[in-house]
This record gives structure tokens, C-alpha cells and sequence, in this order.
């Protein structure tokens, strides 16, 4: 048996070497479908680690792995030191939670949930203060069902904060949110990293990921096909720049293959997504290819290659569902 | 730490006690066939009091008495020998009988003259009318004789002839059913928890998934005794209900007919997905427990067929064991059957859970 001294030793030896939450080989299987297939990372202190994927990725029953809801089938989660499997009532004294969708008692009033959830730890910070510290204060009273979905949000953002976590996990945590209030919550997100928070999320939002996170993991079918920083990433797709643009049916993939600069080319009927190290060449030479076939070249849009371009060419398919 | 699982505690009963569902489906449905069965039934006391009265005496002041007796209009008056009266007391026949025994007179014109007044108790309401009707007689008598108050005493002696009102039937049955509905919906409870993934943001917390359903446990058990109480109170003082038997062992079946009902719903909610279908489930089990389990209706006269099904039933030795205790004022032994049978079916329920229950 382990004191809670040493515990909290290992747990600031941990801290200071910086290295917050390490996973190892993370397998879940349900009824001969794997779920989740050898999944590792690493997370260092006052990081947001994004996870990136499209629905089914595996992203949250890892993340339930890592909280100590699910038992992996293989693999370890230790967090602060502390091993998941082993030690779980001491990982779940550290972190805080916030599910994809967290459903709370419908008896209860915020202040009574807070209130509830604050005296499962040992140390808890002062529910008012939750309250106000995500907005909430006036709706102390009401009762979880009465709020919209961003104050739903915040709520479970305040819970998953009552406990004063060292790391926070938050799964689609913006997910159905109108633009606002998905805002209101990166402001609160960013605000808690410098607080030195390790906060751990799960997104298929590009933007969100970009923004908030120091690095990214992209999943997909059960494994983590990529981990870098969203530069990093990007930049793995040795472009500059992204010709997003509509030709007839005339144009031909392999013409557009061999124009200048171009390092790889998309196709979906006659969309094209077209990958280049030189905008300003490629550019020309698209709309002068369009020109000389006599194809109307039409819903044009050069931009910077973004996470989804990333994720196009890592999976061939498409991050958003359209 | 006391203070944590204070809070644990309140927050479980908070969340009872803001169902309105359940306190409807509970103490709502009790007390209702209780208010609607009592008054439909209930009228079974005549406005005359039927008053046997025997005459030891043969004296003038003895006859006296009798006439002036004969002449209320509250008071149906019959004569007749001490074991005749007596005997019609028991057999509900009389409200109370009164005897003027040899020596009256002479007493009365001396002082200190006893009559001897027998009540059936088995209807309060009679026997409390019945009290002040004879006591207000005696008085007049005193007045008239002697010109001061006081020198008949009455010596007043309790009969244990109870007559079973209707409403002295429904209301353990009505506790019985308050305690079924009650506590099977715990099943409902879990089902809908983990339904709505309530389950999986506690397992998010260092919170044991023993320590919630201990807590929730010990909830229902607070509301049930609430419940009972307040259902008792309100039998007593509209009905006159009474309860004679002992108040603590009473509470005693109260408590384990409800943990045989939690471990019941227990049962269901571990292996029932879905909460709409555990709701289904429970009326299932719960509405044929009632009839069969004796809440409403006298069951032990039902067609031999049933009688089997009848006696597993938990609810029916629920139902038995509280109206021995509330109305025979039975003892321990009288309910020692109902109590292992109930207690069979907390272990039977246990192994049910052990086998399949989940959380998440």
C-alpha cells in the first residue's frame, strides 16, 4: 500500500520532469470489434493535447480508458505517476471530466450538483465560485435541464473543475455549440492551461484544434495515425497552399498533375483539391490550363492547407460528414 | 468525512423527494384509495349508539337510571342479564353496556357509587360518542339525586370485540402498496441513471458505485417511514384508524417489507436496458402483486387455483404481517413466516443482482 506522501511525491517528481499523463498500448475490444487498437501518447504538463477524428475514431472509450471508467483490455494509463489500472481512486482525485454528454440529476439545482460533486473529493474548491467562474452564478437555482447548451456546457466544465484538477479531459467539448459560446469556452480553456493545467481534448472540429491545441493526435479506426503539432502536420503535406476549385468534366486529374508546382491532387467528381509548393506558378497555370480546354473553371478558393487537408490525405476521407 | 456522507444522504433524498412521479405513484395513490374507500365504506357506524344496560339493583334509583337512558335519542337501549349483554358486546352487537350493580341506591344516597362500563374499542368512533353520551347521563343522574356532581364514578373497562372496518382493511393494504411502489422503482432509477450515462460520470469520480446505492437505499427507507407515517397519521385522524399493536415492531415490517421491495427493484434494474422498459416491467410485476398480494381485496377467500401464486407473493406477507401488527396487535411470532419469506426474497433478489447487476 502506498501512503498518500509518497503519492503526492512521485506525483511533483512527475511534474517536473514534465511529463503529466503517458499512455502505453491502450487496447479495447467490444464483441470482436477493436475499438481502440495499441494507442500511445504522451502529455506533458500544462499542454492541450488534442484528439482528433472523426466519430468512431475511438477517441472517447480511449479517453474513458485514461479516466478510469473502462478497463483497457491491454495497456497502461498512468497519470501524475499513478498507474489507472492499480490506482484508480488516486487518479480520479487528480482529474477532472467533462463527458460528451453529461447528463446530471434533473432534481438537483446547479449550486446542489456542484455541491454534491465537490464533497466526492477529498479537497474541493467553493461551488459558488465555480458558479461564477464559468458564467453561471444567476442560475444557481435552476436545474440542469432548464439551461441552453453552451451554459450545459460550462456546467460540466465547472464540475469537471470543483475537485482543482491536475488534468482535465474534455470530450467534444464545443461540439453543437453556436460559435459564441464555442468562444466563450476556448477563452476558459486557454485561461486554465495557464493556470498549468494539462488538459486533454477530443474534437472533430479543425479550427478548434488548431487553435487550442499544442499538439494533436489524429485517430482513426482505433489507432493514432499521426502526432504533431498542427504546423508539424500540415506541413508533412509538402505544400504551401490548397487550389480548391470546380472544372467540367473535360479537365483530366493527370493533366492537372503535371502542372507547376503541383505536389498531389484530389478528385471528387469535378471538385478538386489540389496541393501545391507555389501558389503563385500553380495558380497561373490552372486557370491558363482552363483557358486553353475551354473548361469554366468556377468556385475557386486558394488557401493555407488546413488540418482537414491533413486529414483528407491521411484517411481519403473527409473529417465532416457532408 | 461525516459530513461527506451527510451530503451523500441529502442529496439522495433531495432527489426523492423532487419526484413528483413517485410520491404521486407512492403516498399519492394511498392515500387517495384510502380517502375513497373510507368514506365509501366507512358509514358503517350508526348514529344510535346501541347501549346494553343490566340491572343488579332493582332499586327505584337503579330503574331511575334505566328510563332516563331509554329516553335519549342518542342511545338505542337494551336489557337484559350481565352474560347476555356481555356476550352481544362481543359480537358487536352493543356499543358499550353498562352494569348497575346490587347497592347502587344505597350507595349513591352515601357516595362513592360505582357503575361498571364495558366499551368495544374496535370502533373509536362509537366508543368515544358512546363515553360521552353515558357520561353526560350519569352526570344528570348525579345532579338530579344528590344536587352535586361526582358521587358516581364510572369504572370503564376496555372489550377486545373488534369489529374489522373497511377501512381498517385498506389502510396497512394501502401501506403495503405505498411501500411496493416505492421502493421497486429504484429499479427505474438505476435503469434511468445509466441510461442517461449519470452512472458514467460518477465512475468518473472517486465515488464507489456502493457507497451511491447504500445512500440511495438508506433514502428510500427514510421516505418509506416518512410515507408511512404520514400515511398513518392522516388514517388515524380522519378515520380513527388504530393502531394497537407495538409502534417499533411496526416499523420494523415497514422497513423490511421496503428493502424486500429495493431488492426486488434491484433485480430488475440490473438486467432491464432501457428505462421505459423497466417502467413496463415494474407495472407488470407490481399491478397483479397488488390485487394478488391482498392491498385492496381479501385474498385468503380467492379460488384455490390461486392461492399458490397468491403465496409467494411478497407483498401479501407484507400486507398480512402489518395488519397483525397494526390491527390484531400482534406480536413477533404471528409474523414470523411473512418475515423469512420476505427475507427469502431479499436473497433470492441479492443473488440476481450479484449475477448480473452493472453500473455502466
Amino acid at each position: 500500500m502506498i501512503s498518500q506522501e509518497q503519492l503526492a511525491s512521485t506525483a511533483t517528481a512527475r511534474t517536473e520532469t514534465g511529463l503529466m499523463v503517458d499512455v502505453r498500448g491502450l487496447v479495447k475490444s467490444y464483441a470482436h470489434k477493436t475499438v481502440v487498437n495499441h494507442v500511445s501518447f504522451s502529455v506533458r504538463q500544462a499542454e492541450i493535447f488534442g484528439v482528433l477524428g472523426p466519430n468512431g475514431a475511438g477517441k472517447t472509450t480511449t479517453l474513458e480508458m485514461i479516466e478510469g471508467i473502462r478497463k483497457p483490455d491491454a495497456g497502461t494509463a498512468i497519470l501524475a505517476g499513478l498507474d489507472v489500472r492499480r490506482q484508480k481512486s488516486a487518479v480520479q482525485r487528480i482529474i477532472g471530466v467533462q463527458l460528451q454528454a453529461t447528463t446530471l440529476f434533473p432534481e438537483l439545482t446547479l449550486l446542489e450538483t456542484l455541491q454534491f460533486f465537490a464533497s466526492l473529493y477529498p479537497r474541493s474548491l467553493d461551488p459558488r465560485k465555480m458558479l461564477s467562474g464559468v458564467a453561471l452564478e444567476e442560475k444557481a437555482r435552476a436545474h440542469p435541464q432548464d439551461l441552453s447548451g453552451g451554459q450545459r456546457q460550462r456546467l460540466a466544465l465547472a464540475i469537471a473543475l470543483v475537485n482543482d484538477p491536475q488534468v482535465l479531459f474534455l470530450d467534444e467539448p464545443t461540439a453543437a455549440l453556436d460559435p459564441q459560446s464555442r468562444r466563450m469556452l476556448w477563452d476558459i480553456v486557454l485561461r486554465l492551461r495557464e493556470q498549468g493545467k494539462t488538459i486533454i481534448l477530443t474534437t472533430h472540429n479543425m479550427d478548434e484544434a488548431q487553435i487550442l491545441c499544442d499538439r494533436i493526435a489524429i485517430m482513426d479506426g482505433g489507432q493514432i495515425i499521426a502526432l504533431d503539432t498542427a504546423a508539424g502536420l500540415i506541413g508533412r503535406l509538402g505544400a504551401l497552399a490548397t487550389i480548391d476549385c470546380r472544372l467540367d468534366g473535360k479537365a483530366t486529374r493527370s493533366d492537372i498533375e503535371e502542372l507547376t508546382g503541383v505536389t498531389g491532387v484530389r478528385q471528387a467528381n469535378e471538385r478538386y483539391i489540389i496541393y501545391t509548393e507555389s501558389m503563385q506558378p500553380t495558380l497561373v497555370a490552372v486557370l491558363s490550363y482552363a483557358e486553353e480546354k475551354g473548361i469554366p473553371l468556377t468556385d475557386l478558393q486558394v488557401r493555407t492547407p488546413t488540418l482537414e487537408d491533413v486529414f483528407l490525405e491521411l484517411t481519403g476521407r473527409e473529417l465532416r460528414g457532408k | 468525512m461525516l459530513t461527506k456522507i451527510i451530503t451523500l444522504l441529502r442529496t439522495n433524498f433531495i432527489i426523492l423527494t423532487r419526484q413528483r412521479g413517485l410520491l404521486i405513484s407512492s403516498l399519492g395513490y394511498a392515500v387517495i384509495s384510502m380517502l375513497v374507500f373510507g368514506f365509501l365504506f366507512g358509514g358503517n357506524s350508526s348514529t344510535q349508539t346501541r347501549l346494553g344496560v343490566v340491572d343488579q339493583d332493582h332499586t327505584f334509583v337503579s330503574a331511575q337510571i334505566t328510563s332516563q337512558l331509554q329516553k335519549s335519542d342518542a342511545l338505542q337501549v337494551y336489557t337484559g342479564s350481565s352474560d347476555e349483554e356481555q356476550q352481544a358486546l362481543k359480537d358487536g352487537q352493543r356499543g358499550a353496556v353498562i352494569i348497575i350493580p346490587v347497592g347502587f341506591g344505597q350507595q349513591l344516597v352515601g357516595g362513592g357509587a360505582h357503575l361498571q362500563v364495558f366499551y368495544d374499542q374496535s370502533n373509536p368512533v362509537t366508543a368515544a360518542s358512546t363515553q360521552l353520551t353515558v357520561k353526560a347521563i350519569v352526570d344528570g343522574i348525579n345532579r338530579a339525586v344528590t344536587h352535586q356532581p361526582g358521587p358516581v364514578t364510572l369504572d370503564q373497562q376496555a372489550v377486545a370485540a373488534k369489529d374489522m372496518r373497511e377501512i381498517d382493511f385498506i389502510t396497512p393494504g394501502m401501506l403495503g402498496m405505498l411501500l411496493m411502489w416505492a421502493n421497486l422503482a429504484v429499479g427505474i432509477q438505476l435503469v434511468n441513471w445509466r441510461e442517461m450515462g449519470i452512472t458514467k460520470r460518477l465512475a468518473a469520480t472517486p465515488l464507489k458505485p456502493l457507497s451511491m446505492i447504500s445512500a440511495q437505499v438508506v433514502a428510500r427507507l427514510e421516505l418509506s417511514l416518512v410515507q408511512a407515517v404520514i400515511l398513518l397519521a392522516l388514517a388515524t385522524w380522519i378515520f380513527n384508524v388504530h393502531i394497537y399493536g407495538n409502534i417499533g415492531l411496526l416499523a420494523l415490517v415497514v422497513t423490511l417489507g421496503a428493502l424486500t421491495m429495493l431488492a426486488i427493484g434491484f433485480a430488475i434494474g440490473s438486467f432491464v436496458k432501457k428505462t421505459e422498459a423497466a417502467n413496463s416491467i415494474l407495472q407488470l410485476v407490481g399491478f397483479p402483486m397488488l390485487f394478488l398480494g391482498g392491498s385492496y381485496l381479501d385474498v385468503n377467500g380467492a379460488p384455490g387455483f390461486l392461492q399458490p401464486l397468491i403465496h409467494i407473493m411478497p407483498l401479501y406477507y407484507l400486507n398480512e404481517a402489518l395488519r397483525q401488527v397494526m390491527f390484531s396487535g400482534a406480536g413477533w411470532s404471528a409474523i414470523q413466516t411473512g418475515v423469512l419469506v420476505m427475507m427469502a426474497w431479499i436473497v433470492a433478489s441479492m443473488l440476481v443482482v450479484w449475477r448480473a447487476f452493472r453500473w455502466l
